[in-house]
């Protein structure tokens, strides 16, 4: 199931807050595989966030590459096939990658259908009857077909992180991010929401998660970083990472959260 | 004059029932189009506050194409024009007394030699060449409190609502139309109400450059008759009929649009 197929390289990414004095990213370098389930650990403030959110430019680097689909994403031209300099249209590669959010956001003033639709219908210009047709699949998949026509207000947090995975699944990305996509759910509801992930993983997704379920790194990670202070300190497969970590800052926080 | 107010005054008003009719039709026009113009300029105002438009962007990157981190250059990268213009417009005209500007437009734009507009009577009361002055000064006007008031509600969306429609593809045209400004429109609802029911007020001012609205039927009722507190409380009545039922208007909209607030 795992190939070596590269989908994104990071080369020596670099954000820089406060004219270079805050260094959230100080010069990440992975390459991030098709069928990858990439889970990112580290203590807060070590830079995972930043570094999911610059994989689709939420953040914008200030240094380093971020090749996606043969594109640097961090540059604003590129060179086009015919060998001239084209924009580089970050709303393309976005399409592309699917995200979920720590606090869900959905869109309040839509039901959950409208939620599902919006960006396939004005994006991907898909017929409207086969967009709702999709997103009821989609929906029955996570068990919330019955709560098509409700607003995101009457979800619980588990119900409404569901949605979003579904939602961003909608767009048939290349690869899934999650920031911390549990944190901000009760604890009976964590369980729901990881499932999913699970099956996702399962089909074969490429995964970036940055998460602080060390359960779900383990048990469904194939590879796993340690972030702190804005490096990669450490990267392997779990049973590496878990069972015998090298640098003595993995070696604290893994004693401090196990 | 023994009596402030009196029932026979009030009849002797009445021979002016016409002029109050017709300057009921014209504030109610004059308001119904400056909210229209009002609240088109108000959002172009509004996005051009917001736009990304910075002509010097390039100059804020290395040569390798990464941002700068500080100096002269980062700050003249930033520099938008069109912001700079909106937010400009919009100090100006909130700055200044709303008869000034009237009698700017009046006086200065569309003075003969700037523009000038045919003398059309419409209806067989409206004035063209005062009216329209009057709805362009007042649209003016409001057009720059609305665009505050538009800009906050904006402002005041969660930067995750856009985050979310940016990672589904959307680009920044779609966000803003499908995610942004539903919501900005919505939770600012009561305060546009405001400045509609504001612009029904004001639009009195207009009688100072001869637009024949309510309060100019007043001003006629009074030279004629030398009577003043009669015709003001007619004047009053009719502009509290307009304004009231707009207020309740929006409040049934404020309700419906709140559909994704209740469990």
């Amino acid at each position: 199931m795992e190939t070596r197929d590269s989908l994104i390289q990071v080369t020596d990414l670099k954000k820089y807050y406060n004219k270079g004095t805050i260094k959230a990213l100080d010069g990440i370098t992975v390459d991030i595989n098709r069928g990858d389930v990439m889970v990112v650990i580290g203590p807060s403030g070590s830079g995972k966030s930043t570094f999911l959110r610059s994989l689709n430019l939420l953040e914008e680097p200030t240094g380093g590459s971020i090749i996606f689909d043969g594109v640097d994403i961090t540059k604003k031209k590129t060179m086009g096939p015919d060998g001239k300099m084209v924009k580089v249209d970050i709303d393309k590669h976005r399409q592309k990658m699917g995200m979920v959010f720590q606090h869900f956001n959905l869109f309040p003033h839509m039901t959950i259908m409208d939620n599902m639709t919006l960006a396939p219908i004005q994006v991907k210009h898909m017929d409207k009857a086969a967009a709702e047709e999709k997103a009821l699949a989609l929906l029955d998949r996570v068990g919330l077909k019955d709560r098509a026509g409700a607003y995101p207000i009457q979800l619980s947090g588990g119900q409404k992180q569901r949605i979003a995975i579904v939602r961003a699944l909608m767009m048939e990305p290349e690869v899934m991010l999650f920031d911390e996509p549990t944190s901000a759910l009760d604890p009976e509801m964590v369980g729901e929401v990881l499932e999913v992930m699970k099956e996702l993983a399962q089909e074969g997704m490429t995964m970036v998660v940055v998460t602080h379920e060390m359960g779900f790194a383990r048990e469904v990670g194939n590879r796993v970083l340690f972030m702190a202070d804005g490096q990669l300190l450490e990267q392997g497969t779990p049973e590496e990472i878990f069972g015998r970590p090298q640098n003595p800052r993995l070696q604290d926080f893994l004693s401090k959260v196990l | 004059m023994s009596q402030l107010i009196s029932a026979e005054n009030f009849a002797k008003v009445a021979q002016f029932g016409d002029l109050f009719k017709e300057g009921l039709v014209i504030t109610l026009l004059l308001s119904l189009l400056t909210v229209l113009f009002g609240f088109i300029l108000a959002m172009v105002l509004a996005v051009m506050r917001l736009s990304n438009v910075c002509p010097f962007r390039f100059l804020g990157l290395t040569r390798d194409g990464h941002l700068r981190e500080q100096g002269f250059l980062v700050a003249l990268s930033r520099f938008n024009p069109v912001s700079f213009l909106a937010t400009a417009y919009v100090e100006v005209f909130r700055a200044t007394p709303m008869i000034v500007q009237l009698w700017i437009v009046y006086y200065g734009l569309f003075d003969k030699s700037v523009i000038d507009l045919p003398r059309v009577t419409i209806f067989g009361f409206i004035q063209l060449e005062r009216f329209l002055p009057g709805v362009v000064a007042l649209a003016m006007n409001s057009g720059a409190y609305l665009c505050e008031i538009l800009r906050s509600g904006i402002q005041s969306i969660d930067g995750g609502q856009t985050e979310a429609a940016r990672s589904l593809g959307l680009n920044q045209r779609q966000n803003m139309r499908f995610i942004v400004l539903p919501q900005a429109i919505k939770n600012t609802l009561p305060a546009i109400a405001n400045e509609f029911v504001t612009i029904i007020k004001e639009s009195s001012i207009t009688y100072t450059v001869g637009v024949k609205d309510i309060m100019s039927a007043v001003n006629a009722t009074k030279g004629s008759l030398y009577i003043v507190m009669e015709p003001l409380i007619v004047a009053t009545v009719m502009y509290f009929c307009l304004t009231f039922p707009t207020s309740k208007i929006i409040a049934y909209f404020e309700r419906r649009m709140s559909r994704g607030d209740k469990r």
